[in-house]
């Protein structure tokens, strides 16, 4: 293993690189941007509507579950950005082209999720933190360093978990043949990161907070700023468990990648 | 060290599923444990000295990319002993992989959308390549072929001939001492092919790599490589240098023979009619010896095994049976040794 600085190193040269090649293609930047920021204000006027005809769902107000509506995209972002490329593994593995990331001297996960930068993901930051600071000013949150520190630590507990359930969900095509729909599925289970978990029945909970975490993506870390005098055990334990649950999810990816042998040529 | 690559009785194999028939056998399928053993690498071994160029040869599906990925450290083998660089290559692929160099398949190992002077410049990097013989090595590039131009550019803009240039000179960017190539020259044209060959030939000889080659192409083997090694099958046929491979076959020579004054004019059934003449008249008059008849051009090409009849007294036949308007000469090709090489492996199979 080599040290951390030098794959950072590594990292942000690709992606300023990756960056301006995706700018020279200006049209291109600005309409997927555009469609991106389309989609997500689309699901905001879905929530206007609901919250029209229903004071509150659960407890929860209209501008909390705005805040968490924010809090998801912003902690999806890195997601989209950087590990989109785990959406094309299982073509490069059933065609036998994944073969060519194995013979460089770094790590395989970090040559092959390196390779893809997604710009996309730019617009659902902006509209994200939009919305989370509209949600915040309308709730009176009050704006402090502790506040502030336990958002930014919140949102990058978030991400690893969503970024993890998608590296289990990729790893599966080393294992099966047909696993487009395991990433499809996955895919969808984050619309439910955006509600919090007490809306879903007893069985729902326990899945989506211990068996697909999506839970931790929204609900659980912004507890902290929402809900600041009933802080649960979950989320204390949740910075931890979602350095874990990454972890893990990079030794399946791992795992898989080393079983693969490739098609032949 | 004396060789770079020692591999020793190296066996692979895979554990393929007994396929049933049928719906009904799809379903015994889901819980089979029916599995047989596929042999794709059996017995190899082989040394390779530094600076070699090594034709490694066969038809499709010989094994020829299972030995790679096992040189390169992609693959375990199940039996035997292998060195590369005098490492073990399975056990630590990264450490392998700094010392190798790899073109592989059609598809480019470089960064898709990065013009092409900032994956290099990402290699260096990776591979820890110092200032100054990361510019040496592009000095050399650009006194050997025209890739200054190419810098700007970005990979997914390049033709196939631009980007298999930019993959093989990535490969020797680190200076390693092995380079493997899996078809470098295929689907390009031939002066490209030519300048892949120079640049290759070029390369081995300035640093002393070595070069593993896999090709179909046989123009590639006449052009590079000295030594070839020939599989079949996960078996190894043959393994020597290539004025050995032709003289082990000197005995057969090819006859040419245009019996049509205007052959282009004549239609493909009315050829082929003719073939089977040559054929029949070769029968008739030789029973003992085999001939391979061929349609070449203008011409029929005759294989005559020398040591079963003389070839000129096969011409002095058929030129009392047939008119001859001209006739040519050929020692045999490397791609015709080759083709033997195989067909004999195939009946001797048959044979068991």
């Amino acid at each position: 293993m080599k040290r951390l600085g030098f794959y950072l190193k590594i990292y942000r040269k690709i992606v300023i690189q990756s960056f301006k090649s995706k700018m020279s293609y200006r049209s291109d930047f600005i309409i997927s941007m555009i469609g991106m920021i389309l989609t997500d204000i689309s699901e905001l006027l879905a929530f206007y509507i609901i919250f029209l005809n229903f004071p509150s769902v659960c407890g929860w107000t209209y501008y909390e579950m705005l805040f968490l509506y924010g809090f998801s995209l912003v902690s999806l972002t890195p997601l989209q950005c950087l590990f989109d490329n785990n959406w094309h593994l299982r073509h490069y593995v059933y065609d036998g082209d994944f073969i060519k990331y194995c013979f460089r001297p770094i790590d395989i996960f970090f040559y092959y999720i390196s390779e893809e930068f997604d710009t996309k993901g730019i617009g659902q930051f902006l509209v994200g933190m939009g919305t989370i600071i509209f949600a915040w000013n309308k709730l009176k949150l009050p704006v402090t360093f502790i506040n502030v520190l336990a958002m930014i630590v919140a949102l990058f507990t978030a991400s690893l978990f969503m970024i993890g359930i998608m590296n289990f969900a990729a790893a599966t095509c080393f294992f099966l043949t047909n696993s487009g729909y395991v990433m499809v599925t996955m895919n969808k289970f984050r619309d439910y990161a955006k509600y919090p978990v007490t809306v879903f029945s007893t069985f729902f909970k326990i899945v989506f907070t211990f068996i697909i975490p999506i839970a931790y993506i929204a609900y659980y870390p912004s507890l902290v700023v929402l809900r600041p005098d009933h802080i649960p055990v979950l989320t204390w334990i949740a910075p931890a468990y979602g350095i874990l649950f990454f972890f893990l999810s990079y030794k399946f990816w791992m795992l898989g990648a080393n079983k693969y042998s490739g098609t032949g040529s | 060290m004396e060789y770079v690559i020692e591999l020793k009785n190296i066996d692979k194999e895979f554990k393929v599923l007994n396929r049933h028939e049928g719906l009904k056998g799809s379903f015994q399928d889901l819980f089979s444990r029916d599995y047989k053993v596929i042999k794709a690498v059996n017995n190899v071994s082989m040394k390779i000295k530094p600076g070699e160029i090594v034709g490694y040869l066969g038809p499709n599906g010989a094994g020829k990319s299972t030995t790679i990925k096992i040189m390169t450290g992609v693959l375990q083998p199940t039996r035997g002993e292998i060195l590369v660089n005098g490492q073990i290559p399975y056990k630590n692929r990264t450490s392998n992989a700094q010392n190798i160099g790899v073109v592989f398949g059609q598809r480019s190992q470089l960064w898709w959308s990065l013009p092409l002077i900032e994956s290099f410049k990402l290699l260096k990097d990776i591979y820890g390549i110092s200032d100054k013989d990361y510019k040496e090595m592009l000095a050399l590039y650009e006194s050997l072929v025209d890739i200054k131009e190419l810098y700007s550019k970005p990979i997914r803009q390049m033709s196939l001939g631009q980007r298999t240039l930019s993959d093989i000179l990535a490969a020797f960017l680190h200076n390693p001492p092995i380079v493997f190539l899996d078809e470098p020259t295929i689907g390009l044209d031939v002066s490209m092919k030519a300048k892949i060959r120079n640049l290759i030939k070029a390369l081995n000889k300035e640093k002393n790599t070595t070069v593993i080659l896999t090709t179909h192409d046989m123009g590639d083997v006449d052009a590079l490589c000295e030594r070839i090694v020939i599989i079949d099958k996960g078996t190894m046929l043959y393994d020597n240098d290539i004025n050995h491979l032709k003289s082990f076959f000197g005995a057969y020579r090819t006859l040419k023979i245009k019996i049509d004054k205007h052959a282009e004019e004549l239609s493909q059934d009315i050829r082929d009619k003719e073939k089977e003449q040559i054929e029949n008249l070769l029968k008739e008059g030789f029973e003992a010896a085999d001939f391979t008849v061929g349609q070449d051009e203008d011409f029929y090409s005759i294989l005559i095994d020398e040591s079963q009849v003389h070839l000129m007294k096969v011409l002095q036949y058929l030129q009392e049976k047939i008119k001859i308007y001209d006739v040519l000469l050929e020692e045999i090709s490397t791609e015709s040794v080759i083709r033997k090489i195989y067909e004999d492996a195939e009946n001797l199979k048959k044979k068991e």
